[in-house]
């Protein structure tokens, strides 16, 4: 019994002791990486050259192990006296590291982290793509065709088995009229292809100058969905000018290199497919972004002359009518996804909305206005002249007021 | 007779339907000089035999190239930032003193709403470098705006940085107007921690001084 006891103590002692140990590692590991995030992340990459070299590695490239510990402490010194350092003040376009009063313990924290270090796995892995949707119409198809088939052969059937008796009886009928000379059926054919044709005659004039889901491809394969669907990242941030001008403005090639100075490749989970199912690679979007740009990766300058994208305009609306973008997004609050459908899930922008004018008038019909209280002083205080609307609502009469109601469908508001 | 007339219909039918067409082009239109403004307006395309954007052409052809006259500003606007984009300029934007009267509440609702769509994808909503950009590791060397360092910056170097743009970040000039900047920055200093923050203010050091410094609290 005893003996069992000693074992056990044993074991328990040993486990307690690795426990100890890796815990202890952890802790080492985890102050690196604060310690990285604190003070180097903004210049330095663990396994990538950024704004200064990437510090993996970094004690077996530089002159002794040693060096780096000295470098850190010292940088404004060195920089004038060591060669190693002025080769790496020319080769980081002339920025010199800033000092940093750390202990060696710390640094050799930092450099452990980072030698350690290894790239965190995409989530959710590259081989979880969705499966394709399945498309059941062909099914549909086949089953109504076989329906029809055996209909068909049971009126066969049925024609034939009346002959019989017929003949069987002795009754004599007169020889049924081909189904292509009845007048009946003639005339069933004839009306409704007139309304089949006329339908489609009118919704076809109709549509005449109305661009919905048109698609167009353009000069680099941007995907909304990347970008603001799983970056999260605001319409307004890019279309900065929605809320300000007539206009949503299209970002100019700067706005793109605020990020993509620092995203050089395509790592996300989102595959990235064009409407007809070409695969796109993203990296090589992003080089066509870098030589618009006249970016150069590699020595992080723009190093020759930018060139516009000439992206393809998809939503237009004619010349005798005036919409503003800051008006409906500033003071009517409304959402980019009201006109412009489920941008954040659109590989190629498609025009969502017909952009008519029954569509134009249907929402101003139905929106409310952010109408002013006069009890609470909440809401647009521009609504305070609306004097009669004011007294409709304090005594009953309505409830809310809508943009129709404030003139939202007179002719001279959008047509001048 | 009749037989070619029922024809004549099913031909006029499928034509109608096969007026279609694909996604890729705009469709048909009745008139194009309504349906594309012949205006100058926004993103359209110049007529090159009346227009040019090259200086030597003037005389032959209309300058227009929509940019602001050098040497003018907006009206609407605070007045152009004037030092340069090298490291004197950085070192001199430390003297460089907010203009703004302090944020009152509708501004401050503002400038929270600018620095969440401009800012906050990087720098998170709290200004701790947790923005989705920065949790998901795309973009590298994202800055906590609450560590003391930046607590000490000078608000006259943080709008250079903003300006200009730095390191990994670029410029936001061309996003935000100069007062939308200067907004941005004095929410930047409510998100920081309060009892620095006055510190701040006062302070006007290098940041090289400034980093060792924060590297010394960090301990």
């Amino acid at each position: 019994m005893s003996r069992y006891r000693k074992i056990l103590k044993t074991a328990f002692a040993s486990l307690l002791l690795i426990a100890l140990v890796s815990f202890s590692n952890n802790v080492l590991a985890a102050d690196g990486e604060a310690l990285y995030k604190a003070n180097c992340a903004s210049c330095h990459k663990p396994d990538e050259d950024g704004t200064g070299p990437m510090l993996k590695g970094s004690r077996k490239r530089e002159p002794n192990p040693e060096w780096a510990y000295k470098w850190v402490n010292n940088t404004t010194a060195m920089v004038e006296t060591d060669p190693y350092a002025k080769a790496l003040k020319a080769k980081y376009n002339n920025v010199i590291m800033s000092k940093f009063d750390l202990p060696k313990e710390d640094i050799k924290a930092i450099l452990d982290w980072a030698d350690a270090y290894t790239p965190p796995p995409p989530p959710g892995g590259g081989g979880a793509a969705g499966a394709p949707a399945e498309d059941n119409s062909l099914l549909f198809g086949i089953l109504t065709l076989i329906l029809a088939l055996v209909a068909l052969i049971l009126l066969q059937v049925n024609s034939s088995l009346r002959k019989l008796s017929d003949e069987k009886d002795g009754v004599l009928r007169a020889e049924p009229v081909p189904f292509y000379k009845n007048k009946v059926y003639l005339m069933t054919g004839v009306i409704a292809l007139f309304c089949f044709g006329g339908y489609k005659t009118i919704n076809a004039a109709i549509g005449l100058g109305r661009m919905k889901n048109y698609q167009p491809q353009q000069p680099i394969y941007y995907s909304h969905k990347v970008h603001a669907g799983t970056n999260q990242i605001n319409c307004l941030y890019c279309h900065s000018g929605a809320q300000d001008s007539k206009y949503s403005n299209i970002p100019s090639v700067n706005v793109c290199m605020n990020c993509h100075k620092a995203v050089k490749e395509y790592k996300g989970v989102d595959v990235l497919v064009r409407e007809d199912g070409t695969p796109v690679n993203g990296t090589a979007e992003i080089q066509k972004l870098y030589s618009y740009a006249g970016w150069n990766p590699v020595t992080r300058t723009y190093d020759k002359p930018g060139t516009p994208i000439e992206w393809v305009k998809i939503h237009n609306l004619p010349d005798h009518v005036y919409f503003n973008h800051s008006q409906h997004i500033k003071v009517g609050k409304q959402n980019c996804q009201t006109c412009h459908g489920p941008i954040q899930e659109m590989g190629e922008v498609k025009q969502f909305s017909d952009l008519s004018m029954g569509w134009c008038i249907n929402c101003h019909r139905e929106s409310k206005v952010d109408f002013y209280n006069k009890e609470t002083g909440e809401g647009n205080k521009f609504y305070s002249i609306y004097e009669k609307f004011h007294n409709d609502i304090k005594n009953g009469k309505m409830d809310s007021v809508t943009v129709e109601k404030i003139g939202g469908t007179e002719c001279q508001k959008c047509h001048y | 007779m009749k037989r070619t007339k029922f024809f004549t219909v099913i031909a006029t039918a499928v034509v109608l339907v096969s007026c279609g067409g694909g996604n890729d082009k705009p469709g048909k239109i009745y008139m194009p000089d309504m349906t594309y403004s012949r205006a100058v307006e926004t993103y359209a395309l110049l007529d090159s035999t009346k227009y040019t954007n090259d200086p030597a052409q003037i005389g032959e052809k209309i300058f227009y190239n929509s940019k602001p006259v050098i040497g003018t500003m907006s009206t609407s606007d605070l007045p152009p930032y004037t030092l340069s984009d090298d490291s004197a300029g950085y070192a001199q934007s430390a003297m460089v003193k907010n203009p703004l009267p302090p944020l009152d509440g509708k501004d401050s609702a503002e400038a929270s709403r600018l620095f969440n769509i401009n800012c906050a994808i990087c720098h998170g909503a709290e200004g701790k470098a947790n923005g989705p950009l920065a949790t998901s590791g795309k973009v590298g060397g994202i800055v906590n705006l609450t560590l003391d360092q930046y607590v000490k910056l000078a608000d006259g170097t943080m709008y250079h940085s903003i300006n200009y743009g730095k390191n990994n970040m670029g410029s936001y000039a061309s996003q935000l107007s100069s007062k939308q900047r200067w907004q941005i920055i004095q929410y930047v200093r409510m998100l920081q921690p309060k009892a620095t923050a006055t510190e701040a203010a006062a302070t006007t050091t290098a940041p090289a001084a400034d980093s060792s410094a924060a590297a010394k609290k960090t301990k």
